[in-house]
């Protein structure tokens, strides 16, 4: 029997789907293959929640599974692209979400079953405060690395003067980029911190010690503080543009490195794949 | 031979604005002017008329000098000498007419190639066209497709994306980092013709707001109240620099107004929100090392003059796309000429071959009787028409896939015609006796 079901064949088709078409509607300056990115992508989605609806009322040991938790990752990526699309009325973030909802959906279709043990009566408390904060704020980086990526590259342009070619001409204006760094941070740092915070109570009732020195616990506390640094310089100082910009991009690429590194390859209870 | 499409025309390419002025025709009514008539060699016409082209697009009846009627028309409504305009004048008839109206539909053939007027000022000479009842299905047609292959164009090219003037360039600079200039104020330093033109032009754009900064007060007043904003002196520049977003600075200072080290203090104070100066001023007003301060963009005449010409050549580049665009869509145009030429031919067919099976109908059912069961009558009035119809499928479908294959529809249907004898012709005198039989 196959990894992958059908049913999830479909899902990672429809986002390639929309990852694939939304790059190649801007080069062909073809609106119409844009809409079909988007309606792709929104098949994917619809799909992928009947798949994780399914997967949470049928498996009763859903939560023990690293597929779920990278699965629900990819699907809260696209979640808040749609969010993101409804408030910026830019479907331009489509670059960066579509592309990342495929590898992370069928990098989850590849994982075999984790071990993660969950005492169920705390299950829930865990799953809603630590994992589920921690993939909204991630999500949320996700997007601003896109934003991020996309404001460097305008700024540059605008500053020396350059021409922007034209597929990327319906580029969001630095103003627009600026804005979903600003959603990111001041949503998405709160997030991280409900999501760190819950994770040393919960540390404190599972082994009794709020540090454990977990390489997971210790790198994202790393992350913590940079988060913090540019959560405390947009809006206290005002910071504004390449720098929150730049700084997005960092802890993006850092928490996405830790969870490819540690989630997968280091001995930790954080662990997404079994031993 | 069939009805063919014509355009006589003048443009910037053609004649001078002397002559252009002197031909136009604004308000041109083709009916009332009788260039369109009932049975008149012209039986459908738009009249374009624009500071750049006056052009007249008709359908013309076979045969028929329709170039020779234009010119009369329209030289005598514009009470000048028709050999002075005949000098000035084109002519494209048939698929060149057809690329021509398109091609100005998607404004390749205007001066400032890409410039959305011209489009609106076509439906407009269209819908004035149509209201003085002088198109019908070619026109109407021709015209439509006009707007979609424009729409097209537009879409599918960036041939109109980039701005080719100094002020537009600057908006849409302005758009590239704002967005939503309604949520920007603006502030004009000095005066000057083209500053004032940017100003127009990012008001225009829906900038909330345009301050005006001015070493004369008065003068500050007199633009401010022409732009709808607030005058400052200039001893309140940082202040208004403080709640400006695009700065226009267009001063005689023989040195800079403002320096990188006292942009950055008023960067601070703005709490690092971008500020997008236009400096038209030679010498320049603005400090050019301010543009490497964060969230500080500074362009100069040069820099813009820049993206002006880059935008220019790039228009050139995506002119040739659209073209490819074009060319497709007049075949496509044409082929639907050639279909639309089988159309009579097709409905004389079909009436020959129901006016024959209902004479043969009329003596069979003379010979059920007096009095013929209903049933049965009905049975054999479908069973003829059944018959005429699948004969006749296979001449049609043959004549419309040869107009589409070989674009000669004329030849095919010219020999349809003859071999149905479609339009009556009598056999001569020597004619085969099988060909007289068959009358």
């Amino acid at each position: 029997m196959p990894a992958w079901t059908w049913f999830e064949l479909a899902i990672a088709l429809a986002y390639l789907a929309g990852a694939a078409l939304y790059p190649l509607g801007l080069g062909l300056r073809q609106p119409l293959c844009k809409k079909a990115a988007s309606l792709a992508s929104a098949l994917g989605f619809l799909l992928h929640t009947a798949d994780l609806a399914a997967a949470g009322l049928l498996q009763a040991d859903v939560l023990q599974h690293g597929q779920f938790y990278i699965s629900l990752f990819a699907w809260l990526c696209v979640l808040v692209f749609f969010v993101a699309w409804w408030r910026f009325k830019h479907d331009f973030l489509s670059l960066i979400t579509a592309p990342l909802a495929v590898v992370l959906f069928t990098g989850s279709m590849v994982i075999h079953p984790a071990t993660t043990i969950v005492p169920e009566h705390l299950s829930l408390l865990w799953f809603g405060l630590h994992v589920g904060a921690i993939f909204v704020a991630l999500a949320l980086l996700a997007l601003a690395f896109g934003a991020g990526v996309g404001y460097v590259y305008l700024e540059r342009k605008i500053k020396t003067k350059s021409k922007i070619p034209s597929a990327l001409q319906e580029m969001p204006a630095l103003d627009t980029l600026d804005r979903v760094n600003a959603l990111a941070v001041s949503v998405g740092f709160p997030l991280y911190s409900i999501s760190m915070l819950s994770g040393f109570i919960w540390a404190a009732f599972t082994w009794k010690r709020v540090l454990t020195g977990d390489p997971k616990e210790v790198v994202s506390l790393g992350i913590w503080v940079l988060y913090a640094i540019l959560f405390h310089q947009r809006l206290a100082l005002g910071w504004k543009g390449r720098k929150p910009a730049k700084m997005a991009i960092a802890i993006f690429l850092l928490s996405l490195g830790s969870l490819v590194l540690i989630n997968f390859l280091l001995p930790t209870h954080h662990s997404l794949r079994a031993f | 031979m069939s009805q063919r499409i014509h355009v006589i025309g003048l443009s910037h390419k053609t004649a001078g604005v002397d002559i252009r002025e002197r031909f136009a025709l604004a308000g041109f009514n083709p009916v009332a002017a009788g260039l369109v008539q009932e049975h008149g060699p012209i039986t459908e016409a738009v009249v374009l008329s624009t500071c750049n082209r006056v052009e007249c697009i008709v359908v013309g009846e076979p045969g028929a000098d329709v170039a020779h009627e234009v010119h009369q028309v329209w030289a005598q409504t514009c009470n000048q000498p028709v050999e002075l305009l005949t000098r000035h004048t084109y002519c494209h008839t048939g698929a060149a007419a057809v690329t021509h109206v398109f091609s100005v539909a998607a404004s390749l053939d205007s001066m400032v190639v890409g410039e959305p007027q011209i489009l609106g000022q076509l439906k407009a000479a269209y819908r004035s066209a149509v209201e003085a009842h002088a198109t019908r299905v070619i026109l109407n047609r021709l015209l439509h497709k006009a707007f979609s292959t424009a729409k097209r164009v537009r879409t599918e090219t960036a041939i109109a994306s980039s701005a080719v003037s100094i002020s537009y360039a600057a908006v849409e600079l302005a758009r590239k980092i704002f967005a939503d200039l309604s949520r920007h104020s603006a502030l004009l330093i000095g005066a000057g013709e083209m500053a004032e033109l940017a100003a127009t032009h990012l008001l225009a754009a829906g900038v909330r707001r345009m301050a005006v900064v001015n070493r004369t007060v008065s003068r500050a007043e007199e633009l401010a109240k022409r732009f709808g904003g607030q005058a400052y002196g200039f001893d309140a520049l940082n202040q208004a620099l403080l709640e400006a977003d695009i700065v226009i600075t267009s001063t005689g200072s023989p040195s800079v107004i403002l320096t990188a080290s006292q942009m950055k203090e008023i960067m601070r104070n703005r709490r690092q929100r971008p500020i997008f100066f236009i400096d038209i001023a030679v010498p320049r007003d603005i400090d050019p090392d301010a543009n490497a301060i964060d969230n500080v963009y500074v362009y100069d005449i040069d820099d813009l003059n820049g993206v002006v010409e880059e935008n220019r050549a790039s228009r050139q580049q995506e002119a040739i796309k659209a073209q490819a665009i074009i060319d497709e869509e007049v075949q496509a145009f044409l082929q639907w000429m050639d279909e639309l030429r089988l159309q009579p031919t097709i409905v004389a067919l079909l009436d020959q071959g129901e006016r024959i099976a209902r004479k043969e109908l009329r003596k069979s059912i003379r010979q059920l009787g007096p009095d013929p069961d209903p049933q049965v009558v009905a049975i054999m009035e479908r069973l003829a028409h059944s018959i005429c119809h699948k004969i006749y499928h296979a001449p049609i479908t043959y004549l419309k896939r040869r107009a589409q294959e070989e674009g000669s529809a004329e030849r095919f249907v010219h020999q349809a015609r003859r071999m149905f004898n479609l339009d009556g012709e009598t056999p001569p005198e020597d004619a085969h006796d099988d060909r007289k039989r068959s009358r």
